[in-house]
């Protein structure tokens, strides 16, 4: 049993990665019922943009390059992880612009548009970027490695893991305890006793829109140093992230957090058996619950299934 | 199911018209600047998207893994030929039966899903069999692919014609094509066909009416399932390999992007029409700019925006505002049942 305990631990801090993946996707989807297919994409674009800032790799004159990639690594970072999801915002922006004519028609229409979205952002990347991989550095301070219960564990997953529920306690609040959140839970409710009480649900919506997109942004900043940067990193991303909103039930916060850190765990410990097969746990685990609470494990009825 | 509708002949001047097309590709295609193993691929692909239509368009299902029943089908085109029988028949029977098989493990799982859910279940069972043909390296060949997959030759009895060029590959995949397209066009219109479309319309009306729903979509899976194998037979013949690409989300993408593109919600022809558009589009653009994609997946938005009817729906409109004489009363909304 003892000998589980750090794939376990690896499984929570994979899983809580996984969940922060999901937290825009969610979001989204929980609140106005629209799947985001274009997530991984925007999740891909915050990575690539924190690459750009971090490496100062940046389309400005050659000195102010020079000045930037004299300022310490550390500093780059952490202006990366607040500047990338500013620049990918606008995207969002676009995109909601975008999706607004699907909005009341077969959500369908919503998951071809971002399906299409999603290759446009990828092969957009490809041609910024070519398709070579790149990594993202990590400041030495949370950086490296460490030795405990006999393995040798990295240290910046954990600081990733950190981040990670700091941003979900972050949506945690803006949902369920600011005024903000309640309108807007109320709007997926009942849109229509909403606007008549003089609420603007289209700027709500876009807010919501933009506050997932940097959600995206901001989950491919933490995870580029442990996943490494690629065009298809975005598919990579958003499947694990919409099987655990199914799993854990559309609409649900918490079946998000938990089905995030289930899946995590499932692939944490099926790692320490067969570790080539062990994200092919998490599908298993997805069919094996789907089969039997259609719903998932926290859903609640949505007009996903009409 | 050998019941015909009325006003729906067994063949049709289109599908006639579809085939001579075709047929006239070898002559011509290369005085154009391309190349003959395109016209193979646009006729697998669009026999591939007229099977995936069959789920989409006809029966309103939304699957997004398709890519996994194309895949699995060239796998046991390869395996059957390398380890029990290399003959032609058996081999795309296998193709066709090891997809069929797989179509009946996914619909027992989300025949019982609509919409939403059911693309993403189909997504989910789609990475399954892509994880899985990545992973089982020992009889897939991993990243790789399945290699030494051998052009056939077509026995008839007493005689055997050689495939190994592409223009003869062609004209088989032709006549393949032709059985498919009489095949599902009898079949979409057939009592089969009508209880389909119903459910496509309205799941619950058809329920009370009587029909078992569940079986009828467990069905147009299983179909579309084998044909889409079949087709991926053909195409492990073409490239002489069987590669796992072909099963992951982007290819199952793209055979939806292939059908709505051409007008599959709409027409009976748009697969087809959307299959030649994306491999003329991947050649032509891609001749001109290194990312094709970005331009084809913008018209595919922008089609999905303003035209989801596709291709053949601008056509059909084109030709109803042609037909309609000018202060005539206003014509009743086209239905948007595939015909």
């Amino acid at each position: 049993m003892l000998e589980l305990l750090p794939h376990l631990l690896n499984g929570i801090a994979l899983g809580l990665l996984f969940s922060l993946v999901a937290l825009g996707f969610m979001l989204i989807l929980g609140l106005m019922e629209q799947i985001n297919l274009a997530h991984g994409s925007l999740f891909a674009l915050g990575a690539y943009f924190a690459y750009a800032v971090c490496a100062a790799k940046l389309p400005l004159p050659n000195e102010a390059i020079a000045a930037w990639a004299a300022v310490p690594l550390g500093w780059r970072f952490a202006t990366a992880i607040v500047v990338a999801p500013i620049l990918v915002a606008p995207f969002g922006l676009v995109l909601e612009r975008l999706m607004r004519r699907t909005y009341g028609r077969d959500p369908l229409y919503g998951l071809l548009l971002t399906f299409g979205v999603a290759m446009v952002l990828e092969e957009m990347i490809r041609v910024i970027w070519g398709t070579r991989d790149y990594m993202l550095p990590v400041p030495n301070d949370i950086g490296g490695g460490f030795i405990m219960l006999d393995l040798i564990w990295s240290t910046y997953r954990f600081w990733a893991a950190a981040m990670a529920i700091v941003a979900m306690a972050g949506v945690w609040f803006i949902v369920e305890r600011t005024r903000f959140g309640a309108m807007v839970k109320a709007g997926a409710h009942d849109s229509e006793i909403v606007q008549a009480l003089g609420i603007d649900l289209t700027r709500l919506r876009v807010w919501i829109f933009v506050l997932g997109t940097m959600l995206a942004a901001f989950a491919g900043v933490v995870m580029a140093p442990l996943w490494g940067i690629r065009p298809h990193m975005g598919v990579d991303a958003v499947v694990p992230a919409f099987l655990i909103i199914v799993l854990g039930g559309v609409g649900s916060f918490w079946g998000a957090v938990i089905g995030g850190l289930l899946v995590g765990m499932v692939v944490g410990l099926s790692a320490a058996y067969a570790s080539e097969w062990s994200m092919l746990s998490m599908y298993l685990l997805l069919i094996g619950v789907v089969a039997f609470r259609a719903r998932g494990l926290f859903g609640k009825k949505s007009v996903l299934e009409v | 199911m050998t019941q015909i509708e009325r006003g729906a002949p067994a063949i049709t001047l289109a599908m006639i018209g579809t085939w001579l097309v075709f047929a006239s590709v070898p002559l011509w295609i290369e005085k154009v600047g391309l190349y003959q193993y395109l016209g193979v691929e646009i006729l697998i692909f669009a026999t591939y998207a007229l099977a995936y239509n069959l789920v989409l368009g006809h029966a309103g299902l939304p699957s997004f893994g398709h890519g996994a029943f194309f895949g699995i089908g060239a796998y046991a085109f390869g395996l059957a030929q390398h380890h029990v029988w290399p003959n032609l028949w058996f081999c795309l029977a296998a193709a066709a039966a090891a997809a069929a098989i797989a179509g009946l493990i996914v619909a027992l799982f989300i025949s019982h899903r609509r919409g939403i859910y059911y693309a993403l279940m189909t997504i989910a069972f789609g990475q399954v069999f892509w994880f899985v043909a990545i992973k089982a390296t020992s009889i897939t060949g991993g990243e790789d692919g399945l290699l030494k997959i051998e052009r056939l030759p077509v026995t008839a009895g007493f005689a055997s014609f050689d495939l190994k060029s592409n223009v003869a590959l062609f004209y088989f995949v032709l006549v393949v094509f032709a059985a498919v397209t009489v095949f599902l066009w009898r079949l979409v219109h057939s009592p089969f066909g009508r209880v389909v479309k119903a459910i496509k319309q309205n799941e619950m009306r058809a329920r009370f009416v009587g029909y078992n729903v569940w079986a009828y979509k467990a069905a147009v899976l299983i179909l579309s399932a084998c044909l889409s194998g079949m087709a991926g037979g053909m195409f492990a013949m073409a490239q002489n390999s069987a590669f796992p690409d072909v099963m992951s989300l982007h290819y199952s993408g793209y055979v939806v992007m292939m059908t709505l593109v051409g007008g599959g919600l709409v027409s009976f022809w748009g697969p087809v029409i959307g299959a030649a558009a994306f491999f003329l589009a991947r050649d032509v653009i891609g001749a001109v700019t290194t990312g094709w994609m970005l331009w084809f997946g913008l018209c595919f938005v922008i089609l999905v925006l303003f035209k989801p009817e596709g291709i053949a729906g601008l056509f059909q409109g084109y030709m109803r505002s042609r037909a309609a004489p000018k202060n005539a009363p206003p014509q009743p909304a086209p239905t948007s049942v595939a015909r």
